[in-house]
């Protein structure tokens, strides 16, 4: 087990910065998520955890030792590959037993530890044939069994499961989770997929563009999102982002008050999530632009002079496409940010006491 | 009815070139089995009536033909040696590690195989004359070497980067070390890439002539090729029983290791296909 600490880690590839000055530390046993889109440098950040790339500039700590110059097969880490990275002429037994065979572990030792960990992994019958032999998820877990032989302090996995069918996904998801709960090592999971990161970390690190926007609990993350590409990344439908205008406590989106609020008098933009919006006779005036039942409950897309904002209705919602419809939106749940910046104001909002929203429109 | 037709007209089109290609080999084998009076017969047959294997006798017996295979043999496995040995490890730098000057040097690889080797052949003679390896099996070695390596090189580095660098790092974080990683992982994985390099590097060897003729004068160190040019082939006679034995003999090398080796062979031209 190992704690694992960033300090202003930059890698450049010539003029490029692909992760620009992180910081960031998790405590030992931490399942952490690197979540960002593709190509936003969350997997340049997990190779040089493992030693693959050396980083151009800051320092990687595990347990409070500099391991920038310790090569990556005496870092005491296991790596499962995006692409497995099984060894093709090796058996099943073969590659697994391989991280023990290159540290002088003795034959018998070695088939004692790879029945351990095929019999966790229900590889008991697979053992003698090779990769090809094998379907996508055997194959995930030959590689998953491959890190797990050695017991190594850290486990480092690069979207170990995005090759998998959506079923099959979920199931390994379950397993994961119970796998770091039983094993109880520090795990690096690196990830685009929002639901992924939510559901199985402890710690979630936002990045885009090599750039670290938000660490915390899944939950922060959620609630309490840094900034602009943090909410929009994070949930599903988006956040939908409306303009607004803060003027003497008062927000106001498409001229309408929607809430209350201590921000500065100005420009804003307004973060509505879909499960806060609701459907009804009062509020903002808008037509039903798109309409998708997803069995437990219908996504209702909205469109009017604000923008656009969808909302989760009933699963019997009866809404069609070029409906009039009005919403409003649980006032504490807004999020606002900068409108130039996206950096979120710390600012809580809460419903409008007394008058309607219309008098009160007409008062200010 | 116009599909199968023109599934007729190829069939046929392909064993016509089939013919093409064989009906000189079966004449030289058939002509290697006939006695001296059918060969020179005026009513040519295919096949020979008495067959025999004098010829095959008198060339392994009474001439210097053992010598010049045995010759042909140690050039042919020297230079392939040292030719795969030299490119594999220069392939896998070329392919695997980020230096200064890599693309340059592979371009410069690329260049030297596509200059004409006639035009080294004075220059390698000088050299070999200074070096004190003229007449030796040596300068053959060298030579053949120094044309067979640029397109080894290039064949195996393209090989080697089809390879997932992946699997190299898995087995690095695994505790291999870097030379580990490579004759662990990545070796078996070039293993058809090597094999086609090595079948190519010896039958360009054993078939060589033209830097034979010019750099060997001595008649023990001849190989195959100019061996039995100057002992069967004069201004004045053609021993054609002769030369078509030891043509035969020369080919059953070639096609044992072929007839092995195929798969391979076609897996490694293949890969040097896709990617230039």
């Amino acid at each position: 087990m190992a704690s694992i600490a960033f300090e202003g880690l930059t890698k450049r590839f010539g003029t490029t910065d692909v992760v620009r000055g992180i910081d960031l530390a998790v405590p030992s046993g931490a399942f952490l998520s690197l979540l960002g889109p593709s190509g936003c440098g969350k997997s340049t950040l997990l190779r040089m955890l493992a030693g693959l790339e050396d980083p151009s500039e800051g320092r990687i700590l595990f347990d409070g030792e500099v391991v920038n110059d310790v090569p990556p097969g005496r870092r005491d880490i296991a790596m499962v590959f995006q692409s497995y990275a099984l060894y093709p002429h090796m058996t099943v037994a073969q590659n697994i037993a391989y991280p023990l065979r290159k540290r002088g572990v003795k034959r018998a030792e070695r088939d004692a530890a790879v029945a351990r960990v095929a019999a966790m992994l229900q590889l008991d019958a697979l053992l003698a044939r090779r990769p090809r032999e094998l379907s996508g998820g055997q194959q995930q877990r030959v590689a998953l069994g491959r890190a797990l032989v050695r017991d190594p302090r850290i486990f480092l996995l690069d979207e170990p499961l995005s090759n998998l069918d959506a079923t099959l996904r979920s199931l390994m998801r379950s397993e994961l989770v119970a796998l770091h709960r039983r094993i109880g090592r520090t795990m690096v999971y690196v990830t685009h997929d929002q639901l992924e990161a939510m559901t199985m970390s402890t710690h979630v690190a936002v990045i885009d563009g090599g750039v670290l926007q938000q660490f915390g609990s899944p939950a922060d993350v959620y609630r309490r999102p840094a900034n602009r590409m943090v909410a929009g990344f994070i949930g599903t439908p988006a956040m939908a982002f409306l303009d607004g205008v803060v003027a003497a406590g008062r927000l106001l989106v498409a001229g309408e008050v929607v809430a209350a609020t201590g921000a500065a008098d100005g420009a804003v933009t307004v973060g509505v999530r879909a499960e806060d919006v609701t459907i009804g006779d009062g509020g903002i005036a808008a037509r039903v632009s798109h309409v998708e039942a997803v069995g437990h409950e219908t996504l209702v897309t909205l469109e009017g002079g604000f923008g656009r904002v969808t909302a989760r209705a009933a699963a019997d919602c009866a809404l069609v496409p070029g409906d009039a419809a009005a919403w409003a939106a649980r006032a504490e749940r807004l999020h606002l940010f900068d409108d130039r910046s996206g950096v979120r104001l710390d600012a809580p909002c809460s419903p409008v006491r007394g008058p309607t929203p219309r008098d009160e429109q007409h008062d200010g | 009815m116009k599909g199968r037709l023109a599934r007729w007209g190829w069939s046929l089109f392909a064993w016509g070139l089939i013919l093409l290609v064989a009906a000189p080999l079966v004449w030289m084998v058939a002509t290697s089995l006939k006695p001296e009076d059918e060969v020179f017969s005026l009513e040519p047959a295919l096949l020979p009536e008495e067959p025999t294997l004098e010829h095959y006798a008198t060339l392994l017996t009474e001439t210097g033909f053992a010598g010049y295979f045995a010759n042909s043999a140690t050039i042919a496995t020297a230079t392939t040696v040292v030719v795969v040995g030299l490119a594999v490890l220069g392939a896998f730098s070329l392919a695997r590690f980020r230096y200064r000057g890599r693309e340059t040097i592979a371009s410069a690889v690329l260049l030297c195989y596509m200059l004409p080797s006639v035009v080294l052949i004075i220059p390698l003679y000088l050299m070999m004359v200074k070096l004190g390896l003229a007449n030796t099996i040596a300068s053959l070695v060298i030579a053949y070497t120094s044309f067979a390596l640029p397109y080894a090189l290039w064949l195996l580095r393209t090989f080697m980067a089809a390879i997932p660098a992946e699997i190299e790092q898995a087995a690095l974080i695994d505790g291999a070390s870097r030379m580990g990683a490579f004759f662990d992982v990545l070796l078996p994985q070039a293993l058809p890439g090597i094999i086609s390099t090595a079948l190519f590097t010896f039958i360009l060897a054993w078939n060589e002539y033209l830097f034979a003729l010019v750099l060997v004068n001595a008649d023990d160190v001849r190989p195959l090729t100019t061996g039995v040019m100057t002992m069967l082939v004069s201004g004045f006679n053609i021993e054609w029983s002769l030369l078509m034995a030891a043509s035969v003999m020369m080919s059953v090398p070639l096609i044992i290791i072929l007839a092995f080796l195929q798969g391979y062979l076609v897996k490694g031209f293949g890969a040097g296909a896709v990617k230039g």
